[in-house]
C-alpha cells in the first residue's frame, strides 16, 4: 500500500509522521512521488510572472483622489456649517449703520456658503469613482482640489476670527468658482465613461 | 519550502515615509513595485483578466488606506501580499464561490494509489505551459489552496484562516489539486506496486 496523496505532500513539506518518513524510504515508488510533487511545486513557482495589459495606475490615482476628495469634502462641510452659523450670529446681534454694511457683506457671505454647499452636493452626486480617467484629467482635479484644499485652509483661519468682512467674501467666491470648475471636468468624466 | 518568489522585494523604508504621508510619487513607487506580482497572484486565484485587474486596484486602495498603520514588523511585501490574497478570495466569495470540498479524482478515491506512476519533473517549456493550463482549468478552491501553499508559502493553518475552512480541508484541497494535476499532466512510467 502506498502512502496517500496527502501523507506524500505532508512529507515533502516536513510535516510527516516517522512512519510516513520510514515508508517512503523504503518504496522507490512513493519516494519519486514525493520527489515528482516536489518538481511540481518548482515549476508552479518558475511558471512566467503576468502583467496587466495596460497601466493600471492612472484609475488607481483617480479612486485615490475621489476617496480623498470625498473625505476633503465632508470636513468642508463643516466648515461652511461653521461659518453659516457665525454669520446668522451677527447679524442677529449687532445694529445701526455699521451693521448695516455688515449685513451686506454677510448676506453676500452667507449667499456664496449656501451656493458652495449646493456646488458640493451636485460633485458628491456625480460619483465618478471606479471609473477610468487619463492621467491628464487626474491631474487637473487633483490641482482643483489642492486649490480647494488651501481655500478652506485660509477659511478654516479666518473664519475663527468672527464676523464676515470683504476677505472671506473673496475666499468664498473663489472657492465657488473652483468647486463649479471642478464639477465641469468631473462631469465631463462621467459623461465620458457612460458612453 | 517555497515562499512566494514574486513577492522577493525589499522596499525603502524612505518610500514607505513618504507613502504614509500620502507623497503622490511614492505610492506609485510602490505601485510598480508590487503591480506584476499582485496581478500575478490575482490572475492565478480570480476568473479572468477583469478579475485579476480589480484586485489589483482594490489591493492598492487598500494599501493607500492602511499604510499609516503599517508598523514594519512584517515585511511590507508580505503585507502587500496577504491584502491581495484576501481581495482576490473576497472577489471569489461575491462571484458564488463557496470553497466546497471538491472530489478526488475516481483513481485517488481511496486515498492511495497502486500501480503508482512516475512521472520525470517538469522542465520543458511546453510542459510549463501544459502546466499553466492544468492549474487554470483546477476548481476554483484547489486553485486557490495550490498556489497560496506551493507558490506565496502560505501554511495550511493560514490558509483556513484566509477562507474560513479548517487546516485539514487546506490539506484535502491541496492533496486533491495535486491529484487532478497528476492526471493532466502524467507522461507515465508505472512501477511495481510497494510490497
Amino acid at each position: 500500500m502506498h502512502l496517500s496523496q496527502e501523507q506524500l505532500l505532508a512529507v515533502r513539506d516536513g510535516d510527516a509522521a516517522a512512519a510516513d518518513l520510514a515508508h517512503v524510504a523504503a518504496c522507490s515508488a512513493c519516494a519519486a512521488e514525493v520527489a515528482r510533487l516536489e518538481a511540481v511545486r518548482g515549476a508552479l513557482a518558475a511558471l512566467p510572472m503576468e502583467r496587466p495589459t495596460h497601466d493600471l495606475w492612472p484609475a488607481i490615482r483617480a479612486r485615490i483622489v475621489a476617496e480623498s476628495s470625498r473625505r476633503h469634502l465632508a470636513r468642508a462641510g463643516w466648515i461652511a456649517a461653521a461659518a453659516a452659523a457665525v454669520v446668522t450670529v451677527v447679524v442677529g446681534v449687532r445694529g445701526g449703520l455699521e451693521a448695516w454694511h455688515e449685513a451686506r457683506t454677510a448676506h453676500e457671505m452667507k449667499a456664496l456658503i449656501g451656493q458652495s454647499q449646493r456646488l458640493e452636493r451636485a460633485l458628491r452626486s456625480l460619483d465618478p469613482s471606479g471609473h477610468v480617467v487619463s492621467g491628464r484629467t487626474a491631474g487637473t482635479i487633483v490641482e482643483l482640489q489642492d486649490h480647494i484644499a488651501s481655500i478652506d485652509a485660509e477659511l478654516a483661519n479666518k473664519g475663527g476670527q468672527g464676523a464676515a468682512s470683504p476677505e472671506l467674501v473673496n475666499l468664498w467666491q473663489e472657492r465657488v468658482r473652483l468647486l463649479d470648475a471642478l464639477i465641469n471636468v468631473e462631469a465631463t468624466r462621467v459623461a465620458y465613461v457612460g458612453l | 519550502m517555497v515562499s512566494g518568489h514574486s513577492f522577493s522585494v525589499t522596499v525603502d523604508e524612505l518610500v514607505i515615509a513618504r507613502a504614509k504621508r500620502g507623497d503622490g510619487e511614492a505610492l506609485e513607487a510602490l505601485y510598480r513595485t508590487f503591480e506584476t506580482p499582485v496581478y500575478t497572484l490575482a490572475r492565478r486565484l480570480t476568473r479572468t483578466r477583469h478579475d485579476a485587474e480589480d484586485v489589483v486596484q482594490d489591493t492598492f486602495l487598500e494599501l493607500v488606506r492602511s499604510i499609516g498603520s503599517f508598523r514594519g514588523d512584517g515585511s511590507l511585501a508580505g503585507w502587500v501580499r496577504k491584502v491581495a490574497a484576501s481581495k482576490a478570495l473576497q472577489r471569489l466569495r461575491k462571484q458564488g464561490a463557496r470553497f466546497a470540498e471538491e472530489p478526488l479524482p475516481d483513481e485517488f478515491a481511496d486515498g492511495s494509489v497502486d500501480g503508482r506512476t512516475a512521472t520525470a519533473p517538469l522542465a520543458t517549456a511546453a510542459e510549463r505551459v501544459d502546466l499553466r493550463t492544468a492549474v487554470e482549468d483546477l476548481s476554483e478552491t484547489a486553485r486557490a489552496v495550490l498556489w497560496l501553499h506551493d507558490v506565496e508559502g502560505y501554511s495550511h493553518e493560514e490558509i483556513a484562516a484566509m477562507v474560513g475552512k479548517t487546516a485539514s480541508f487546506s490539506k484535502s484541497q491541496l492533496a486533491r489539486a495535486h491529484a487532478r494535476l497528476r492526471n493532466v499532466l502524467a507522461p507515465a512510467v508505472r512501477e511495481e506496486p510497494c510490497t
